[in-house]
């Protein structure tokens, strides 16, 4: 239960790089460039949720990793000549540093003062990324050239799914093999509650830090990914919408769930895509008819959709998620 | 020769108020030794300090010589201390053997997070085993995999306890283990208490104001009112105390 993935993860992983080998030769390239940026999105979100919803620390740093991310690799790469693979693993790392620089203060704060003080980083990050001209090329940006890995020219969509497809299999059975360990434990243990971590021995404020740093290495990681299909990045991706995108991915999936928040990718990544084939006379309503659903499926499922799907066809309770007889259970307990 | 749980001269203050005044109690290992006191008197207070939640403003507090206040909260349970908790905490959104996992978990080694090992197989085995040993042990087997929140409430109790004994303590500190339970629940804890402490050589500090099981179960219980040390002695000797008799009745109650 704790050591070995289930056959059916290993299957999806599998399934996930033969998609990723298999869709380039059927699929036109639009397609293509959709499937490539909800991969990113999706390690960008589990990079999330193992903060949110398997440590409970609602930070919101996030979307500053994923820039940390973007323009490390994206320099070292196409300035520095340093292989793409060696630029990510930097990039991430400075990353994971930046959060654990951020996770020492961060892991003494706790819920709207948490969420707060993150979020005003996320915001300095920004700025830097608008305005540190030698680097980030300032408010024009920065354009760089697709890596080459081993000989391997990315670059269009074709030719970087399969490359983006394998790194979030990677990215996805990293993050189960963690939640599946006695660290992913520790870190629903202080979700849970802190008392009684601390009274089992567990060290709470080094394993937030340590959360902090690992959900970071992921936003990095991503932002490495975004480099393979994208040609150019400037601080308007990095903004306060993004980070949000990213969120509601989380939160509408199931949070504390890797399959819940892969398929909260999917259907918020492919909402804006559903309502612009909608008659035109409707058009102007596309904000709103978003908006709609976010409220509607906060108020509704507070689960995610995987809370409300997963009782439908798996009995199996446990692991650190959340179970489907407390969802249950949960109005119930509100109104007492 | 030193005692082998002393609490030595401690005070607590809040802010003005002295929640706990020159408290000192000695136990001796293998002994249930119950905390009394009527309401506020501090004795969840006297527990925090020794699980470090809290820090007395002066005194000392040693396990077999050990400095208690020397370490911090998360190193208690390593230094041979377990407790439970009064008001029901638990890792509700994870399961029975995932709370009782972590009550170990600072006897499990360290192994590779994000990917297969040999070592983390065998380290999570033997832990699921000894785990499921505990709930063996404390009735809660065939909640296995139910999550903990969804308990009921004297299973929730019970699953406190279990992850407590997964620290392996020498010294266990209780915090009402008995509050709101049935008496056929009651019957259980009294009978897993005596057990612990007679076959396991488990040493026990007992809140409880469920009086019949303090009566039954301890060696030894020491009073404690508005954070004073009042009365201590053999049950017997305690059920006859008159201050203690006032304290819990109120000296008007004669009047």
């Amino acid at each position: 239960m704790y050591a070995e993935l289930r056959a059916s993860e290993l299957a999806g992983l599998l399934l996930i790089i033969a998609a990723g080998l298999a869709l380039p030769q059927i699929l036109p390239g639009y397609f293509l460039y959709t499937g490539n940026s909800l991969m990113t999105y999706a390690i960008l979100a589990i990079g999330l949720d193992l903060l949110l919803g398997w440590s409970g620390q609602f930070a919101f740093a996030h979307i500053a990793f994923f820039g940390i991310g973007i323009y490390g690799t994206a320099l070292l790469e196409s300035r520095a000549e340093v292989p793409f693979l060696l630029s990510v693993a930097i990039s991430a790392a400075v990353a994971g540093l930046v959060g654990i620089a951020i996770g020492f203060p961060a892991a003494r704060l706790r819920t709207v003062y948490l969420a707060l003080a993150t979020y005003a980083f996320a915001e300095c990050a920004q700025w830097v990324f608008r305005t540190w001209d030698p680097v980030t090329g300032g408010p024009d940006g920065l354009r760089f050239r697709p890596p080459v890995i081993f000989g391997y020219e990315t670059g269009s969509d074709q030719s970087s799914f399969p490359v983006v497809a394998l790194i979030l299999a990677l990215a996805i059975g990293a993050a189960l093999y963690l939640t599946k360990s006695k660290l992913g434990r520790q870190m629903c243990a202080i979700r849970d509650s802190e008392h009684v971590a601390t009274a089992s021995g567990i060290d709470v404020r080094r394993t937030k830090v340590i959360a902090f740093a690992i959900s970071a290495v992921f936003a990095g990681i991503a932002g490495g990914v975004y480099t393979l299909f994208q040609t150019f990045v400037n601080a308007d991706v990095l903004g306060v919408s993004q980070l949000v995108t990213v969120l509601t991915m989380v939160v509408i999936g199931g949070s504390g769930s890797i399959i819940g928040v892969l398929l909260g990718v999917v259907v918020i990544g492919l909402l804006p895509e559903l309502l612009r084939a909608m008659p035109q006379s409707l058009l102007v309503w596309q904000e709103f008819i978003y908006g709609s659903i976010l409220v509607l499926a906060i108020v509704f499922m507070p689960q995610g959709l995987w809370g409300l799907i997963k009782p439908r066809f798996i009995r199996r309770t446990g692991g650190c998620g959340r179970t489907p007889a407390q969802s249950i259970r949960a109005p119930a307990e509100a109104s007492q | 020769m030193s005692a082998f749980f002393a609490i030595d001269d401690i005070s607590v203050r809040f802010g003005g108020l002295k929640a706990i005044d020159h408290f000192s109690m000695e136990v001796r290992p293998g002994e249930i030794h119950a905390l009394i006191g009527p309401n506020g008197a501090g004795k969840s207070t006297v527990f925090n300090c020794i699980s470090r939640f809290c820090t007395p403003v002066e005194g000392r507090i040693r396990l077999d010589g050990q400095d208690i206040l020397a370490l911090p909260a998360h190193r208690i349970v390593a230094s041979g201390i377990g407790r439970t908790f009064q008001n029901l905490e638990l890792l509700k959104r994870m399961t029975v053997l995932e709370n009782v996992l972590i009550g170990q978990h600072v006897h499990i080694p360290r192994y590779f997070f994000f990917g297969p090992s040999p070592k983390r197989k065998r380290t999570e085995a033997e832990a699921v085993k000894s785990a499921e040993a505990i709930l063996e042990e404390t009735n809660l087997a065939k909640y296995r995999d139910t999550p903990a929140g969804e308990l009921d409430f004297g299973h929730q109790k019970l699953l406190d306890l279990a992850r407590a004994l997964a620290g392996r303590p020498r010294l266990l500190l209780l915090d009402e283990p008995a509050a709101g339970l049935r008496n056929r629940e009651i019957s259980f804890v009294d009978a897993l208490l005596l057990k612990l402490a007679r076959s396991h050589g488990l040493t026990i500090i007992l809140v409880e104001h469920v009086m019949p099981l303090v009566m039954s179960v301890a060696n030894k219980v020491t009073v404690l009112s508005f954070g004073q040390k009042i009365a201590e002695g053999t049950p017997a000797e305690i059920r006859r105390h008159p201050r203690v008799i006032e304290a819990y009745l109120g000296s008007e109650a004669h009047a």
